[in-house]
């Protein structure tokens, strides 16, 4: 521990700095996030579950599905809000329209605006849909359109789901109406072919023609009671708007909101990062200064033992460190040139 | 010779006496760790304290600063007494003045420092030195010229600088060398030493 601290106290200044730039810029990021984020949202009661989402687990209709229904409009408004052409359809309903237009690359724009999109449940019945960003008149527009384009888009396809089956029905209708038609035909021909007493085998006969006009026209007024419903419930299907019914509609905000969160993520983020530099700094600092610190340190170095030490030589002003060893060898080797082995 | 010019070696001066060794090698892990200088300044202490001639010995292959100090670079050394190409008599420089003769490296292209020959050199040729000391190169840059010399010497210190050398190599050279208890010179201690410096300046003046 005391070598980290000597690398931390060694390297003070560069971790000040370190520190300095990495919170810094954090915290001044953090603050221009919160001062510079508008949010708007909408609160909306959700009374009834969608029909198209009722339906049970289709693998195990015994299966009860663990839905609120605040839960499935907040899926659904999630999907939606996954596709480009929804995203496309509420940029153009509102003020950024133009700059969808003229946008280089519209599906990097789409993903742009999908990301300050949120939907979030709020209780059983209950969610929020929010919009932020950096404009105060932007998010309120896009709430709203949000809203309208997907109530379009459900109702649509309820009324594309209505109109396949009426016609499903008419072609049943048609059918039976041939069918009601040949089975009065074949009555009538019997009549014609039989008059006067019947035997008993023709009366049964006869019976049985007269109960399979009854069996068609009785399917024939079933089915036109079915196509008379699916051809209003198109109608019906216009005014169940309240099962999503906007609580409170999304305002302009005056004042930053929205951004608390993000600017204390980014807060945090730097802050974090700031720290680990810095621990990187002193771990890499510590470990390049791993030396031995004194003759006590030569421990570490076990079995290694001390034998002595030399001690620095502090020279005189102007002269260097150097002036050790030419002072040596001057000493050892300044006696002339007289090379000889003496012993 | 200056007589506190001494003082700052005579710690190991003084241990090496005590042992009663007659060998001794330095080496280092690095290059840079002052192992020459303690080498030379050891030799010298070594010679005052035992009013004797002592052998100092350039084996550093890699970089034979004590070589040049002692202008020797071109003179015949331990490589061409290793190649049989030179006598002892004609390679070692005596020094009067300071009671040291002086082995310098000589041609290192004309040999290798050897197991047999070294082993030849300190039991036959240099037997009339009662101390001999050998400055040899990083241990970890040259392994190939300290390893000879690691089993026949009576002493190999590892000369380590204090604040500087990093302990990891440290224990890869104290391993490479492979002695069950190695020794180490902490060199440029913390404690300073200032009228060592002053005497040492003033020396070298006298000598210039």
């Amino acid at each position: 521990m005391r070598r980290y601290l000597t690398a931390a106290k060694r390297y003070w200044l560069v971790i000040l700095a370190i520190l300095a730039v990495v919170w810094g810029a954090g915290l001044a990021g953090a603050y221009h996030e919160y001062a510079n984020t508008y949010e708007s949202q909408a609160t909306i009661w959700v009374l009834r579950a969608s029909p198209e989402l009722t339906s049970s687990n289709p693998e195990d209709p015994g299966t009860p599905v663990i839905q609120t229904v605040a839960s499935q409009q907040t899926e659904l408004f999630t999907q939606l809000l996954q596709s480009d052409s929804f995203i496309r359809d509420v940029v153009e309903r509102t003020s950024q329209r133009s700059t969808l237009e003229r946008a280089a690359n519209e599906t990097k724009l789409l993903a742009d605006v999908r990301k300050h999109f949120s939907v979030e449940t709020l209780g059983t019945n209950m969610l929020r849909v929010s919009y932020t960003t950096s404009d105060p008149r932007t998010p309120v527009e896009m709430v709203n359109a949000a809203i309208a384009v997907r109530t379009e888009r459900v109702l649509q396809a309820r009324v594309t789901s209505t109109a396949a089956v009426g016609t499903l029905y008419r072609s049943e209708f048609d059918a039976a109406q041939k069918q009601a038609l040949d089975a009065a035909r074949d009555l009538d021909g019997f009549k014609s072919s039989h008059p006067g007493t019947l035997t008993a085998t023709d009366e049964a006969h006869q019976a049985q023609l007269q109960l399979a006009i009854d069996f068609a026209q009785a399917r024939l007024s079933e089915l036109r009671g079915r196509a008379d419903r699916s051809a209003v419930a198109a109608a019906v299907l216009e005014m169940s708007g309240l099962e999503f019914e906007v609580v409170d509609e999304p305002r302009q905000q005056t004042t930053p909101s929205g951004g608390g969160r993000a600017a204390v993520l980014l807060a945090l983020v730097s802050l974090a990062a700031g720290a680990l530099l810095v621990a990187l700094l002193v771990f890499v600092g510590a470990l390049l200064a791993d030396h031995v610190a004194g003759p006590l340190d030569v421990g570490r170095l076990a079995p290694a033992r001390l034998f002595a030490t030399v001690p620095r030589v502090a020279v005189g002003a102007g002269a260097g460190g150097s002036e050790l060893r030419p002072a040596l060898a001057a000493i050892a080797f300044d006696d002339g040139d007289s090379p000889s082995l003496s012993a | 010779m200056s007589a506190t010019l001494v003082h700052s070696f005579d710690g190991i001066a003084s241990r090496i006496d005590a042992t009663g060794a007659r060998s001794v090698g330095f080496t280092s892990t690095l290059a840079g760790e002052g192992t020459s200088t303690i080498a030379l300044g050891t030799a010298l202490a070594l010679a005052e304290l035992r009013q004797e001639k002592v052998l100092l010995v350039d084996a550093n292959w890699i970089h034979p600063s004590l070589t040049s100090d002692a202008r020797r670079e071109s003179a015949p050394g331990l490589a061409d007494y290793l190649a049989r190409k030179a006598d002892l008599i004609t390679a070692v420089r005596s020094v009067e003045r300071s009671r040291l003769d002086f082995l310098p490296v000589g041609d290192r292209e004309a040999a290798r420092p050897t197991l047999r020959g070294l082993a030849s050199l300190l039991a036959n040729d240099v037997t009339h030195f009662q101390t001999v000391l050998i400055d040899l190169p990083p241990v970890l840059t040259g392994e190939m010229y300290v390893l000879p010399w690691a089993t026949l010497l009576d002493h190999l210190f590892v000369v380590l600088r204090e604040a500087a050398t990093p302990l990891p190599l440290v224990r890869q050279a104290l391993g490479k060398i492979g002695l069950a208890t190695p020794e180490i010179i902490l060199n440029r201690t913390a404690a300073a030493t200032p009228e060592l410096a002053t005497s040492l300046v003033a020396a070298h003046r006298r000598l210039a």
